[in-house]
């Protein structure tokens, strides 16, 4: 025996029953059902026959587009009765795997499944026949650990609220603070970079301070930026992100505010950008202004030179 | 830490040196062909740092013998000439960069004394002062109790007048060098540190008063001493702390007979941190108020150097207003806020190590 196409009724799909379902992405189905209207249907749904149902492994929104258009039969691949759980659920990545990329959610998701049957290296071998790439033992066991997080970390993932780095990251901490970094992420969306800083401050801070990170995390000032309804997640975002760096490094903050007051205060004006040395180790400050015409130029260079006669910057290079 | 198994090169020859070592180390060695053996035992087990430090290594050193100390660019350095006799120690300091400096670290002793002893003789006839030490790549003692190579050194540097050697270290095995003829050419090196530290970042290491006695007693057979307060540590009243351990050092020994003193805060690159991270999961050492330095490694925020650098040194003036107070590694802002003065020109700050080094150590001061 082996699959076959044939014709199934759609009311025999249990529709509830979505084991197979690998893509995240909720497609807008209504230009596929315009197609399948148009055209037919290019390539069949697979299902899977199961306790006089039928499930589906692969096609969910074919399936839907077909309903959508008030189909009452569909051609479906049907798989052999004797398939297993794992051979469905390999079919159902591939399906996806070998039209598109899978995303991190799906290939975290996909690998987490497939662990019920699969050892980690068996993955890593059979990898790129199911998921159309080569994934190494290492990457697989990311992969799986990543997928032990708890909820809603996949869902974060996909959203794009929770970079592939920061839950790898995520993996290392413990339980309590896992969901409260999860819970943080919910209410606020940034760069991967961002999101590590954000967690590298938040646990370096509590270990210096010798408090629980989930305690730290748990504070009033966090929960005051991050409960904010004013603010958008990009302010919130922003306003964590300086707050953080306030606390985990309080003299350089101070620094960069004094000499910011100080540059203000000298009125340079917009054009000419004055800036001190990075992170004040070294001792050369860098002033740098562009000029379309000699009457541009020589008003920044007037600037300049009333500038010297101020005091403030004298200050900034004797402090 | 105790060594668990030693491994040897199978062309060392079996002389007294190595029949010495072996017979006190109470362990009979793997002869092996090559190096990849040690490289693959270590690199295979589940903590490589921690395995390197109980698995030593008997090997020749096949690279420079003597060599200048890299330094580093921007930051100002003291032209030290490091003598290479091994690398890597039994002791397990959170901070210390030979974790990630080798890869894999491993534990080698160099064997051959002859060896040694050819390459400083070519150096002993130079018209320069040096300033040797053993202690850059390994503690300088952590094989006083197993090995003769410590009291080679001691006595072969007693025979001239143009080269100091400096054995750095943090344990307190001197027994051996107490009777020797030194001459005044070696001088006696602790790093030191405040209790707080010791404590929590350096473990395996004799505790600060011990190392204080051992300093006394090597001064009582007429050693010079040098301590090295490096890396310096900023935490919360740690200034408190480290003006104790200065208090202390007077207590224990005579300004006069101290040859210098180094202070440099506690720098590292950056892939150091996730060594210590992995390591030492208690460690906050890594959170204090890091930047980016101009050689691209991790160092405290300026400021902050500068304030604890500047408590530090008028405490030690207080104490012996004329010895000689040096940084590892620090830029002019800092020398010029703390010291007052920079060694600007070229060779400067090696110029007034080697006159303290000349005068302390009856050096030939026509090289100077």
């Amino acid at each position: 025996m082996s699959d076959f196409f044939c014709e199934i009724d759609i009311s025999d799909i249990d529709l509830t029953d979505e084991r197979y379902k690998i893509s995240f992405v909720e497609d807008d189905i209504t230009f596929l059902a315009q197609s399948i209207q148009q055209t037919g249907l290019v390539t069949p749904p697979v299902v899977r026959p199961l306790n006089n149902k039928f499930v589906i492994i692969a096609g969910f929104n074919k399936i839907k587009a077909l309903i959508h258009n008030n189909e009452k039969n569909a051609i479906v691949l049907k798989t052999d009765s004797k398939s297993t759980d794992c051979h469905c659920l390999i079919k159902s990545i591939a399906a996806i795997a070998f039209q598109r990329e899978l995303t991190h959610a799906e290939l975290i998701s996909s690998t987490r499944r497939l662990h019920q049957f699969l050892n980690k290296d068996n993955i890593a071998k059979t990898s790129s026949a199911v998921f159309n790439q080569e994934l190494s033992v290492r990457f697989v066991e990311d992969l799986l650990s990543i997928g032990a997080l708890p909820k809603p970390a996949l869902e974060l993932i996909h959203q794009g609220n929770l970079s592939f780095k920061s839950a790898k990251r995520l993996t290392t901490l413990k339980k309590e603070t896992i969901k409260n970094f999860l819970t943080l992420f919910s209410t606020i969306k940034t760069s991967s970079n961002k999101q590590l800083e954000i967690i590298q401050y938040s646990m370096e801070i509590a270990a210096r301070e010798g408090i629980k990170p989930e305690n730290f995390l748990n504070s009033q000032a966090i929960g005051d930026i991050l409960l904010d309804e004013n603010n958008d997640p990009g302010l919130k975002t922003k306003m964590l992100r300086t707050w953080l760096f306030e606390l985990r490094f309080p003299s350089l903050f101070k620094m960069h505010k004094k000499v910011q007051r100080k540059i203000t205060s000298i009125k340079l004006g917009n054009k000419i950008n004055f800036q001190p040395p990075q992170n004040f180790e070294s001792q050369n400050y860098s002033i740098s202004f562009t000029a379309k015409s000699y009457s541009e130029f020589a008003d920044n260079v007037q600037s300049l030179n009333k500038a010297l006669k101020n005091k403030g910057l004298k200050e900034i290079f004797n402090s | 830490m105790k060594i668990d198994t030693v491994f040897i090169d199978k062309n060392i020859p079996q002389n007294f040196e190595i029949e010495y070592l072996i017979s006190k180390l109470h362990k009979e060695p793997h002869k092996i062909e090559n190096s990849k053996t040690v490289y693959d035992f270590i690199n295979h087990s589940p903590d490589p740092i921690l395995t390197a430090k109980k698995t030593l290594y008997i090997t020749r050193n096949k690279g420079a013998v003597i060599k200048e100390c890299p330094g580093t660019s921007y930051y100002t350095c003291c032209d030290y000439t490091i003598l290479h006799t091994g690398t890597f120690c039994t002791m397990d300091c959170s901070y210390c960069i030979l974790q990630a400096y080798f890869h894999p670290p491993v534990l080698q002793y160099f064997a051959g004394l002859e060896t040694l002893g050819s390459v400083l003789k070519k150096t002993f006839t130079k018209n320069k002062i040096f300033r040797i030490g053993t202690g850059e790549y390994t503690d300088s003692l952590i094989w006083e109790k197993v090995s003769l190579q410590p009291k080679f050194l001691v006595e072969t540097f007693a025979k001239q007048n143009n080269c100091l050697l400096e054995l750095k270290t943090k344990t307190i095995n001197i027994d051996s060098l107490l009777p020797l003829d030194h001459n005044g050419k070696t001088v006696i090196a602790w790093s030191l540190n405040t209790l707080d530290i010791i404590r929590s970042e350096e473990k395996g290491t004799a505790s600060l008063t011990a190392r204080l006695e051992a300093a006394r007693r090597a001064e009582s057979k007429g050693y010079k001493l040098a301590f090295h307060f490096d890396p310096l540590v900023i935490y919360p009243e740690c200034d408190i702390q480290y003006k104790k351990v200065i208090q202390q050092i007077f207590e224990y020994v005579c300004p006069e007979n101290i040859v210098w003193i180094s202070i440099g805060t506690f720098r590292f690159m950056p892939k150091l941190k996730q060594v210590i991270e992995k390591r030492f999961k208690h460690s906050t050492i890594c959170y204090g108020e890091f930047i980016l330095g101009l050689d691209n490694k991790m160092r405290y925020f300026k400021p902050l150097r500068i304030k604890l650098y500047k408590q530090i040194i008028s405490c030690i003036k207080n104490y012996a207003p004329d010895l000689l107070i040096y940084f590892c590694m620090e830029d002019e802002d800092v020398w010029e806020k703390c010291m007052g003065f920079f060694p600007k020109k070229e060779g400067e700050l090696g110029n007034m190590l080697d006159k303290s080094a000349a005068a302390h150590c009856r050096l030939n001061a026509a090289l100077l």
